[in-house]
């Protein structure tokens, strides 16, 4: 490797910065994963013994160490409730992105048409607009509009954004595959449709899954938009987290987002794999 | 010639169906609200949350001094606030850039393996929730938090150190949240960059200086401008790293917003906020479409000039 020669940066200097740019970017969540243990009540801060109380009381289990202040305890039944709406919206809104994400990739990828151009500018809008603009848009025109502000609003607000994700994935795919085999379909007599189903679905898989995984965890974690758009009867998961870091900060905080953060890291691995896989 | 006009009827039914949801999705939930924003922004603010459907370009009045009318005064506090956002904005973008710059050669240089996760582990904290990952620095920086606690069992400090509800909290939260954004892109042109262009420059004598600042900067602006757009833009809207971070220090136009929304109920007011941010959104993205083209020319003209 001649280029090594040719950088002014020592390889250590540069190891150093890396490692700890990593640090900088994991230490935060380490940090909240290990408080997530701690049995002081008080200063998280300070160590003071191994307990999973926080887990327990999560679920509504009776803590094993000292007594704790039945107030501060969250009601599980409301934390089952909010992670049920969290998955309905979840789930609802990336199946349909997925298919509406794909079925454009599609379109955009295999024909030509007057407007591509607009069209795939306009797929990048919803990406790029701040939540906070389309979240408050949504909410005039969803009131406006005499729609009762509930959880099929969130997953139609949701749907906005997350068809032009699940688009971008899935045309990167549709790109970078090769059309041999669908053009071999179609030569040997198969229907468009027969050739989609048999060729051109099985090839770009990975990226439907992984763009419906992706889309799914940006979904299960949105704040801002679904903020706007819950209306005061509905909460989901984030908005649940929102109102208790607002009450201010309880250690069962901790176990919760540790809870949250090793669901989405799961997920995202699973997706992200999935996306960057080759055929 | 039927069998050609059957297979155009083929594809337009194709095109329809493949193409209908996306159209009424965005049109009807994306670009209709959107415009309905803009048209509250011009609408006079009712009694009790309402509006009036009358046009009145006071909200625009009272925002930037003209114009001005219908008892609606010129309030320079939120132009403050909106040039504020800006500069919190651009200084995200710059710390952010800093960071990443060097660590994308770092990732670049690494063999497949390595490189892969590498690429995995600095893409996944972004699938960490907004709101635990703002929390994680509310725990580190709060007064009795981990920094403090830390420093002071060690006997650097007597008295905890103010870190929240500062700048520095703020820009240390959105340049946190915001950081995979910066990272992609440039390490995308990185990944591109011509050794043999480097090489041949240092081997015309070029100091590592000239190198950097002829060479691999110019090659790799695409990236960088990339990359500050797209954190340039989230950072300009963000209301919760501030609502938590900056406490009522720091207000950012996103935090006037979601006011005008959820507790003063006013509305046009709050769409005209909004639609200040989504015109300032669009000149940017211009901008960025506009210079990309040139500068993704200058760069090859630069360094076949000096190479």
């Amino acid at each position: 490797m001649a280029k090594r020669r040719y950088i002014s940066i020592g390889p250590v200097a540069l190891n150093i910065y890396g490692m700890t740019f990593l640090i900088f970017l994991y230490a935060p969540l380490a940090l909240i994963f290990f408080y997530s243990f701690n049995a002081n009540p008080i200063n998280m801060a300070i160590w003071s013994g191994f307990t999973l109380d926080w887990y327990r009381m999560l679920f509504g289990m009776q803590p094993a160490g000292a007594a704790f202040d039945a107030a501060f305890t969250e009601n599980p039944d409301r934390i089952y409730q909010v992670v049920r709406n969290s998955l309905i919206v979840a789930l609802s809104a990336s199946a349909i992105s997925t298919a509406i994400g794909t079925a454009t990739a599609l379109a955009t990828a295999r024909f030509e048409f007057f407007g591509k151009r607009i069209y795939q500018a306009l797929l990048f809008l919803p990406m790029i607009m701040p939540d906070i603009v389309l979240g408050i848009a949504l909410l005039i025109f969803f009131v406006g509009a005499g729609f009762k502000l509930s959880l099929v609003t969130i997953i139609i607000g949701h749907c906005t954004f997350l068809s032009c994700y699940v688009y971008i994935v899935v045309s990167a795919r549709l790109v970078s595959m090769d059309t041999a085999l669908e053009k071999a379909s179609a030569d040997l007599g198969a229907g468009p449709i027969t050739t989609f189903r048999r060729i051109t679905l099985p090839l770009i898989m990975p990226g439907v899954l992984g763009g419906f995984l992706l889309a799914f965890i940006i979904s299960l974690d949105d704040v801002v938009i679904t903020y706007f758009i819950a209306g005061v009867d509905t909460q989901t998961l984030p908005l649940f987290i929102l109102a208790m870091l607002r009450r201010g900060i309880r250690p069962q905080i901790n176990a919760l987002a540790v809870l949250l953060i090793v669901f989405s890291f799961v997920v995202a691995s699973a997706g992200l794999y999935l996306r960057s896989r080759k055929t | 010639m039927s069998g050609r006009r059957a297979i155009e009827r083929d594809r337009t039914k194709a095109l329809t169906f493949l193409l209908s949801p996306i159209t009424l999705l965005l049109g009807i939930f994306f670009l209709i609200p959107l415009g309905i924003a803009i048209v509250y922004s011009f609408l006079e603010p009712g009694l009790y949350g309402g509006v009036v459907w009358s046009f009145y370009p006071y909200n625009y009045g009272r925002l930037f001094g003209w114009p001005l009318g219908a008892g609606e005064e010129f309030e320079p506090l939120y132009l403050q606030i909106i040039l504020n956002s800006l500069k919190y904005a651009t200084l995200t973008v710059i710390v952010s850039l800093i960071l990443c710059y060097p660590v994308a050669f770092w990732v670049s240089r690494m063999s497949g393996t390595a490189k892969n996760l590498m690429l995995f582990a600095i893409t996944l904290p972004f699938f960490a929730n907004l709101l635990i990952r703002i929390y994680a620095w509310l725990l580190l920086m709060r007064p009795t938090g981990t920094i403090n606690s830390t420093l002071m069992a060690l006997g650097v400090i007597d008295e905890p150190l103010n870190m929240m509800f500062t700048e520095f909290a703020v820009i240390v939260g959105l340049v946190y949240v915001l950081i995979p954004f910066m990272f992609l892109p440039i390490y995308a042109s990185v990944e591109r960059l011509d050794w043999s262009l480097v090489q041949a420059s240092q081997d015309l004598g070029a100091t590592p200086f000239q190198t950097f600042r002829r060479v691999i900067l110019p090659l790799t602006s695409p990236g960088i401008l990339a990359g500050c757009v797209i954190v340039f833009i989230p950072a300009l809207g963000n209301f919760i790293v501030p609502s938590f971070l900056g406490g009522s220090k720091v207000q950012l136009v996103g935090n006037v917003i979601e006011r005008q929304f959820l507790q003063a109920r006013n509305w046009p007011f709050g769409s005209t906020l909004s639609t200040v941010i989504m015109v300032s959104v669009m000149l940017v993205v211009l901008i960025y479409f506009l210079s990309m083209r040139s500068a993704s020319r200058k760069a090859v003209r630069k360094v076949s000039d000096h190479g």
